[in-house]
């Protein structure tokens, strides 16, 4: 009987112990891990430094990324830079890019984040920047004199400080199948009209003009819709015009991006509801799609397959009279856990990401993702440098569409990243006009937000 | 069984048979085939046929330490949830008062919440205890996540025990302990079976806690290993169909080896309808 | 007060030691967490730990603000097509199978192994290949139709906003019906073989003993099933996240509670990804709710049958 009561009171004293012990670490978590960052690594770690400089303790860093497709690349690149600093090794350890966001923020809540990790642009890498998970780089050194605002703003608070090293840009296009383009007598189309006429003749000749589809819903909008927006709405000066308040989100120039949109529908495959991402790329690489639009990125997937026959891409051409502009965004940076014991390495290898050694190896390990850093490399992908030979050409280049408003969500608030998305299926569908998705698109944003409200005035 | 009956009882059978098999062989017969004929030629078997496929696979991923790592977690767990369970069905179902009422609809209450919801704490108590990113870490979830239905099932089970051969033994002068060793779990084998199986399919498949609590690659559990690998090969059927493919085929052939010994367990003994 | 107690552990201290290691664990690794997580559904604030208090606004929010509203009565409306689909076509099969495998025949342990083995895959397996199976391009489903001249048959199935829920459905019908099947198949080998036997000297059809005799002592076995049924469909994630994502493509119309849930509270909306815990948690509640007032019903119900009989 006294074995029950005894029984009974550890029980109690066990899930008091588990109510009480859940929290505490939360609480002690950013006082027990500042202290040893703060006050211990000077100690300990100058002194050796001096001293015993070349018998430096080895160090091995985790860098987490949602990159898992590269894996085999980022071995090379990290055994480069583990060649430069011996003592310093660095562990690529990705996590599927769907789970990635969920896994990293529940690492870095408990305190078991990889040492680096991949942040993710705007509001995003924000957040963990305001919850004092990613370190501050402003005394990285060389930080500014190494990347150029642009490059850091998606990685910078209001006031201009940065938290993250841009690793890459990506770019968008259309991939086309050369040999369809000449046994149909089609050459690379320049303005848009030209390019429906040449979606016309392969679509009598029996072959999809383009494979994209909307299965995933995340691809029309990203890789289409943000692709062409920048040509309707002129480039950055234009985007900042809707920023600003002068010009409304459902205005003549988005207008006419959705009605692109609209324009495409009957190119697209016939089940294009039931088309995912992967499929979009397997129509193109066998064939049986003439182009599709995608990002950079995909020039590895695609070589992979080894398609048989020539393919490269061009960019997606402005309506009639209009000037071409690229949509070339800013999409990866690693930044630094604020909470690593091995902040001193870590950063060694942050200020490694803006040589010239790394873009080389980097730009060329992975083909479409273009380094970002002044110090510019040669880069020997073919496809890659069509890609980047658009930016050239062009009358400029632009991030992605309001993408941090896009991604805001006020609470209670639909993201206007979803109702654009929706719209721009909708019209698809043939379920929404160009105009009534353009001003689904203006309602959700100025619901919250004060210079939509008062715009075009 | 008359002709038509017998015709009809195989038809029936053997047109879900296909329709079970069918994707099983799907997914195997094209992880030996090159990416372009797994599109050209999805169903037939293979024209030109490749290892390739698993011979990266294998090389990257440590497929014998996840299997190792996923066959004790679900051996361990499940001895747990079985002992633990039942004791504590055997409990529930014969101790008639307002706590044990109590206790059970607590216990049930477990089954009706997104496990998911609890990451967080689940992962501090981990740190707490110094089990993160070890395979012990998921074995107490586990068992925690097993008491609802395992309870639930197997309390229902005993309570359709008639209730005379507890009286007997009880008059026998059995202590309570005996009468559940020597009466009740032999008598519960078909429900303790059932719980089992129940619980090892959501073990062996779990990737949500693996993937939260681990990141070591010693202690990684075949679902973890597979969805990473996965991750990584998305582009590439081959390799995706054949890491799969390692995935599925050692617990498809351990469940035939087991089957007839599940069902036996199953259906033996006194389960009254 | 201290003889009461005493008297009440030695009336009932076995039973509390027999109950002590479920108990001790399930508090400390389920119940702990879950109930501590609950109590986040009445913060707001950004990430996994909320910290501002704001009462009951968030689960009012649901029910009032139109866009969570429409949201949540969306995923409601899909889990009970999702859950009835499960329950009704499930099950019967399980019942049917396991009638037709009670009999004796060759080849039944070949059966009897087959319609059990979906259940051993992962979703990750079952999600990629269905997907791959019902893909409109080289799916061995709409290849099939349109080899057999039905191409109008061959539809987008999981593009289409009233067909993909059911598609999804019947996939993870196929995955789990070995459950049912299994659980019937112990209950229907467990009925003597002397009360079925009397049945056919009488001369009952095989039709009148499956509903008169068979059916109504399944019955319990009938109300494991369906609240197992209940409960785990009323959770299921797994199936939509691998075939139509987190958002429930296309369109919500496969956007069930746990969707729901995962997306709120535990993903955050693409692309963004920053969750909303306080509001997750107020979804996880109100879904612990309805199943909890389900399952007390059948449990209530259940007894009194059990009382009358």
């Amino acid at each position: 009987m006294k074995k029950t009561l005894f029984a009974l009171l550890m029980v109690l004293a066990f899930v008091l112990a588990a109510c009480g012990g859940a929290p505490a670490p939360a609480e002690e978590a950013p006082a027990a891990e500042e202290a040893p960052a703060a006050e211990e690594a000077p100690a300990e770690e100058e002194a050796p430094a001096v001293e015993e400089a070349p018998a430096a303790e080895p160090v091995e860093l985790v860098l987490g990324s949602w990159r898992a497709d590269d894996v085999d690349a980022w071995d090379v690149i990290l055994a480069k830079f583990n060649e430069e600093h011996p003592e310093i090794s660095v562990k690529f350890d990705p996590t599927s890019p769907v789970d990635y966001d969920t896994t990293l923020r529940t690492q870095l809540e408990t305190g078991s984040a990889p040492d680096l990790f991949f942040v993710r642009s705007f509001a995003t890498g924000l957040d963990l920047f305001e919850q004092g998970f990613v370190a501050s780089m402003k005394d990285l050194p060389g930080i500014h004199d190494n990347f150029n605002a642009g490059a850091l703003a998606p990685w910078s608070t209001a006031d201009g400080e940065p938290f993250a090293v841009p690793i890459a840009a990506v770019s968008h296009g259309i991939y086309y199948n050369q040999d369809l383009f000449e046994a149909n007598g089609i050459a690379v189309p320049q303005t848009w009209e030209e390019l429906l006429a040449a979606a016309q003749t392969l679509k009598d000749a029996g072959v999809i003009p383009f494979s994209n589809g909307t299965k995933d819903a995340w691809d029309i909008n990203e890789v289409v819709m943000m692709t062409i927006i920048p040509n309707n709405i002129g480039g950055m000066d234009g985007r900042m015009a809707y920023l600003n308040g002068e010009r409304c989100f459902n205005d003549a120039d988005m207008v006419a991006a959705y009605t692109q949109i609209q324009d495409l529908a009957p190119f697209l495959p016939a089940d294009f509801t039931a088309t995912d991402y992967y499929t979009s790329e397997q129509l193109f690489v066998q064939g049986q799609a003439a182009m599709y639009f995608d990002g950079s990125w995909s020039i590895t997937p695609v070589e992979k397959d080894a398609p048989d026959f020539n393919w490269s891409v061009f960019a997606a051409p402005p309506a009639e009279g209009k000037d071409q502009y690229i949509s070339f965004h800013m999409d990866a940076a690693i930044g630094m856990n604020a909470a690593t014991e091995n902040a001193e390495a870590a950063q060694t290898f942050l200020e490694w990401l803006a040589t010239e050694e790394f873009g080389e190896a980097f730009g060329n390990g992975v083909p479409g993702f273009f380094p970002v850093s002044n110090n510019v490399p040669t880069l020997t992908d073919p496809v890659a440098n069509e890609f980047l030979s658009f930016n050239s050409k062009a009358a400029g280049t632009d991030i992605r569409f309001v993408w941090e408003k896009l991604m805001a969500q006020p609470d209670g608030f639909a993201s206007p990243y979803t109702v654009m998305n929706d719209g721009v299926i909708a019209v698809l569908k043939g379920e929404q006009t160009p105009q009534e998705a353009a001003d689904s698109l203006q309602e959700a944003i100025a619901t919250w937000y004060e210079p939509a409200q008062n715009c075009g005035n | 069984m008359s002709r038509t009956q017998k015709f009809f009882t195989y038809l029936a059978l053997s047109i879900w048979s296909f329709i079970a098999i069918f994707p099983i062989w799907t997914l195997i017969v094209n992880s030996f085939k090159p990416q372009k004929e797994i599109f050209q030629n999805p169903f037939g078997l293979p024209q030109t046929f490749t290892l390739d496929g698993y011979k990266s696979v294998w090389l990257k991923g440590n497929f014998g330490t996840y299997f190792l790592n996923t066959i004790y977690v679900t051996v361990i767990s499940l001895a747990l949830i079985v002992f633990i369970g039942s004791l504590a069905a055997y409990a529930l179902a014969k101790w008639k008062s307002k706590a044990s009422a109590a206790l059970y609809v607590f216990f049930i209450a477990g089954l009706m919440i997104p496990i998911r919801l609890g990451t967080i704490d689940l992962v501090r108590i981990m740190q707490f205890l110094k089990l993160h990113d070890t395979i012990w870490s998921l074995i107490p979830v586990y068992v925690a996540m097993g008491m609802p239905i395992s309870i639930f099932i197997l309390t229902a089970f005993v309570q359709t025990l008639p209730k005379e051969m507890f009286d007997a033994a009880k008059v026998d002068g059995a202590s309570e302990w005996r009468i559940y060793l020597q009466i009740v779990v032999p008598l519960l084998r078909p429900a303790i079976a059932t719980v089992a199986i129940f619980n090892m399919m959501k073990i062996w498949n779990d990737f949500w806690f693996p993937l939260v609590f681990i990141r070591a690659e010693e202690s990684r559990t075949i679902s973890l290993g597979v969805s990473l690998l996965f991750g990584q090969y998305r582009t590439d059927w081959t390799r995706a169909l054949s890491t799969l493919s390692l995935a599925a085929v050692p617990i498809l052939i351990l469940y035939i080896l087991l089957s007839r010994e599940f069902i036996k367990g199953l259906t033996a003994g006194a389960v009254k309808g | 007060m201290i003889k009461n107690l005493k008297k009440y552990f030695s009336e009932n201290g076995i039973w509390l030691l027999f109950v002590m290691p479920a108990l001790l664990i399930y508090l400390v690794f389920m119940a702990a967490p879950l109930l501590d997580s609950m109590r986040l559904s009445f913060y707001t604030g950004k990430g996994y730990t909320p910290t501002e208090f704001v009462g009951f606004k968030n689960y009012v929010d649901l029910f009032t603000n139109p866009l969570w509203r429409e949201r949540f009565l969306g995923a409601l409306k899909n889990t009970i097509i999702f859950f009835s689909i499960h329950m009704i076509i499930q099950n019967s099969l399980g019942l049917f199978f396991a009638n037709l495998l009670s009999a004796e025949f060759k080849g039944r342990n070949f059966f009897r192994t087959v319609i059990f083995a979906p259940a051993t895959l992962s979703v990750l397996i079952t999600g990629f290949l269905w997907t791959l199976i019902l893909n409109p391009y080289w799916g061995a489903i709409n290849q099939s139709l349109k080899a057999i001249g039905l191409d109008s048959w061959a539809k987008p199935w999981l593009g289409d906003e009233h067909l993909a829920l059911p598609v999804i459905s019947l996939t993870s019908v196929w995955q789990w019906v070995g459950m049912p099947t299994v659980l019937f198949l112990a209950g229907l080998l467990g009925i003597s073989d002397e009360i079925l036997e009397a049945a056919r000297v009488d001369g009952a059809s095989n039709w009148h003993i499956f509903w008169k005799i068979k059916f109504p002592l399944l019955k319990p076995v009938i109300g494991v099933v369906a609240i197992l049924t209940f409960v785990d469909n009323f959770n299921a994630f797994d199936v939509i996240f691998a075939m139509a994502g987190a958002k429930g493509e296309p369109g919500y119309s496969t956007d069930l509670l746990a969707t729901f849930f995962y997306r709120t509270g535990i993903a955050g909306e693409h692309p963004a990804g920053i969750p909303n815990m306080g509001m997750g948690a107020a979804i996880a509640t109100l879904i612990f709710i309805i199943l909890m007032v389900g399952v007390l019903l059948w449990l209530y119900s259940s007894r009194k049958n059990e009382e009358l009989a």
